[in-house]
């Protein structure tokens, strides 16, 4: 699964979350901000790891959390890392 | 401590079962219909459950629709609102009954006509709650913590919100902005009039001027099935012959659901901006019974009522609206309290639950709308499948130490109509209790 394929997932999530405006779903890249370029409640955040690790067949860690910066690219970063990371221990 | 202030109703709104609002509501409940359906819910579980039917309001009735996160998976994430009337982010923190708490708000200040500064003013206080837990919303997250063994993040970031006792009120409040009280009161199947009794205090005491108040009590199945444990729900009967306060064949309440609100404001300011007066508030009294029974219902806490209640006001009700749950014991006994404070004759009894069930949080807010209408209509509506009143007398007469009337209910069938009532109502009596041995009674007139 590459970044594309990864993006093209997270902002089908996105479209479920109905507190994020549409509109603001047009544009999005690696370098959208949730917090300061879509406007995301902060409490919406952990809605969104929640429904991305069913999405992409995920678990993270709470540290992971605890480190998740706020852009697009940080949530990418962590879901290759994770899948990376549970492939190795499933010894795939 | 102000003295001498008067309380109005404004305003009235909220979710009726099947019904499209508040309009045909009245237009139900006045021409004799019954609410109460079978429940899809329960007969989804009916080798559990014993009884099948209620009056309740589906997920996506009143125009509002469920999102499921899971398919099948009977758990809406959040709701749309199809009308538009509730933005998403606050939908984001409402359970049903929030949902239906938010829009009774909104029908209930368009009906009082405040304008925003009114609404958000810091004299507009939100006195709502509703009887149960968020259960629809713990269910889920229970079950992905201790049953699936999931991150607690699972549950979502908004169980809290969703679920908490005051959510209701939260959630009106974050919606209309208002700057004064926020808080619920809650006391079982008073809660209802509870809600509305201490909002009208606070206007009356000179510290709000107005206030958004009443009970919800969200379409839940985990409510049902608690009440339908204590084998305390009707069962056997037609859809809308379930509810039969005061029959000789009642064997349980029907189980509802729904929400009532009303925008209640300091008389002579609603008075002084020309608002239509629905109804005056003349006075609220609550208390306990005291002889420690749970569950239990108390003549002498319910005589102890009515003397309260006239100690405030004036009591000549032309209807007594009753709590009349259709249960064994409750009824007679709550017949015969009234029977012995006013007299035999010279009013009527109002058992609404006959129509549309016991909507435990919202029963006494949705009971007090529909005393509001009977003072709008100058009806009484009937009381359905109250066909036949015991002409012997019951158990709890016979017993030693009973003070109260010694005549069976079929001695006060004159009292209780099964069809509606056209006559002059300038005054009605509304009574709700609840267990814990609550009781609440509030009277109400017409503006003159």
């Amino acid at each position: 699964m590459d970044r594309k394929e990864i993006l093209a997932g997270l902002i089908e999530v996105l479209r479920t979350v109905r507190t994020v405006d549409p509109a603001k779903l047009e544009n999005v890249t690696e370098e959208t901000d949730f917090m300061t370029d879509m406007n995301t409640p902060s409490t919406e955040l952990i809605n969104i790891a929640a429904k991305v690790e069913q999405k992409f067949d995920v678990e993270f860690e709470d540290e992971d959390i605890d480190e998740l910066g706020s852009k697009v690219k940080d949530i990418i970063d962590l879901i290759i890392k994770v899948k990376a990371r549970t492939e190795a221990e499933r010894g795939e | 401590m102000i003295t001498g202030r008067k309380v109005a109703i404004v305003g009235m709104g909220g979710a009726f079962p099947d019904c499209a609002d508040l309009s045909d509501f009245d237009k139900k409940i006045f021409s004799g219909k019954s609410l109460i359906r079978e429940f899809p819910k329960a007969v989804a579980h009916s080798k559990q459950v014993r009884s099948m039917v209620a009056g309740y309001i589906a997920d996506n009735d009143l125009g509002i629709e469920p999102i499921y996160l899971v398919e099948g998976f009977d758990w809406p994430e959040t709701f749309v609102d199809t009308l538009n009337r509730i933005p998403a982010i606050n939908l984001a923190t409402a359970d049903l009954g929030s949902v239906w708490a938010m829009i009774g708000a909104l029908e209930s200040i368009e009906m009082a006509g405040w304008t925003t500064a009114e609404t958000q003013s810091e004299k507009t206080g939100v006195v709502v709650a509703s009887g149960g837990g968020g259960h629809v919303i713990l269910r889920h997250a229970w079950h992905a913590f201790y049953e699936l063994g999931k991150k607690s993040r699972m549950a979502g970031s908004h169980t809290v919100d969703r679920a908490m006792s005051y959510r209701e009120a939260a959630n009106i409040s974050c919606l209309i902005k208002n700057k004064g009280v926020c808080e619920s009161i809650i006391s079982a199947c008073a809660t209802g009039l509870g809600n509305i009794g201490y909002a009208y205090r606070l206007i009356k005491f000179g510290l709000q001027d107005r206030a958004i108040a009443g009970g919800v009590e969200g379409t839940a199945l985990e409510t049902f099935v608690g009440f339908d444990a204590m084998q305390v729900l009707s069962k056997g009967f037609a859809p809308a012959e379930s509810s039969r306060p005061f029959d000789i064949r009642r064997n349980g309440f029907v189980c509802s659901f729904g929400a009532g609100i009303v925008a209640l404001e300091e008389y002579e300011m609603a008075k002084a901006r020309g608002a239509n007066i629905l109804a005056v508030i003349d006075e609220y009294f609550n208390n306990s019974d005291g002889d420690g029974d749970m569950f239990y219902p108390s003549y002498g806490g319910q005589k102890r009522l009515w003397q309260g209640l006239a100690e405030g006001t004036h009591i000549k009700p032309d209807v007594v609206k009753v709590h009349g749950t259709a249960t064994p014991v409750g009824d007679i006994l709550e017949l015969i309290s009234v029977v012995d404070t006013l007299g035999e004759d010279g009013y009527h009894i109002s058992a609404p639950k006959s129509q549309y069930g016991h909507m435990l949080g919202a029963a006494g807010s949705v009971e007090l709308i529909t005393a509001v209408l009977m003072l709008k209509n100058q009806q009484v509506p009937p009381c359905l499948n109250s066909d036949t009143l015991n002409p012997e007398l019951e158990n709890f007469q016979k017993k030693e130490g009973w003070e109260g009337s010694m005549k069976p209910a079929a001695a006060y069938r004159h009292l209780i109509q099964q069809e509606t009532v056209n006559k002059e109502i300038n005054q009605v009596v509304c009574l709700n209790y609840g267990f814990g041995g609550t009781n609440s009674a509030v009277a109400i007139s017409k503006d003159v």
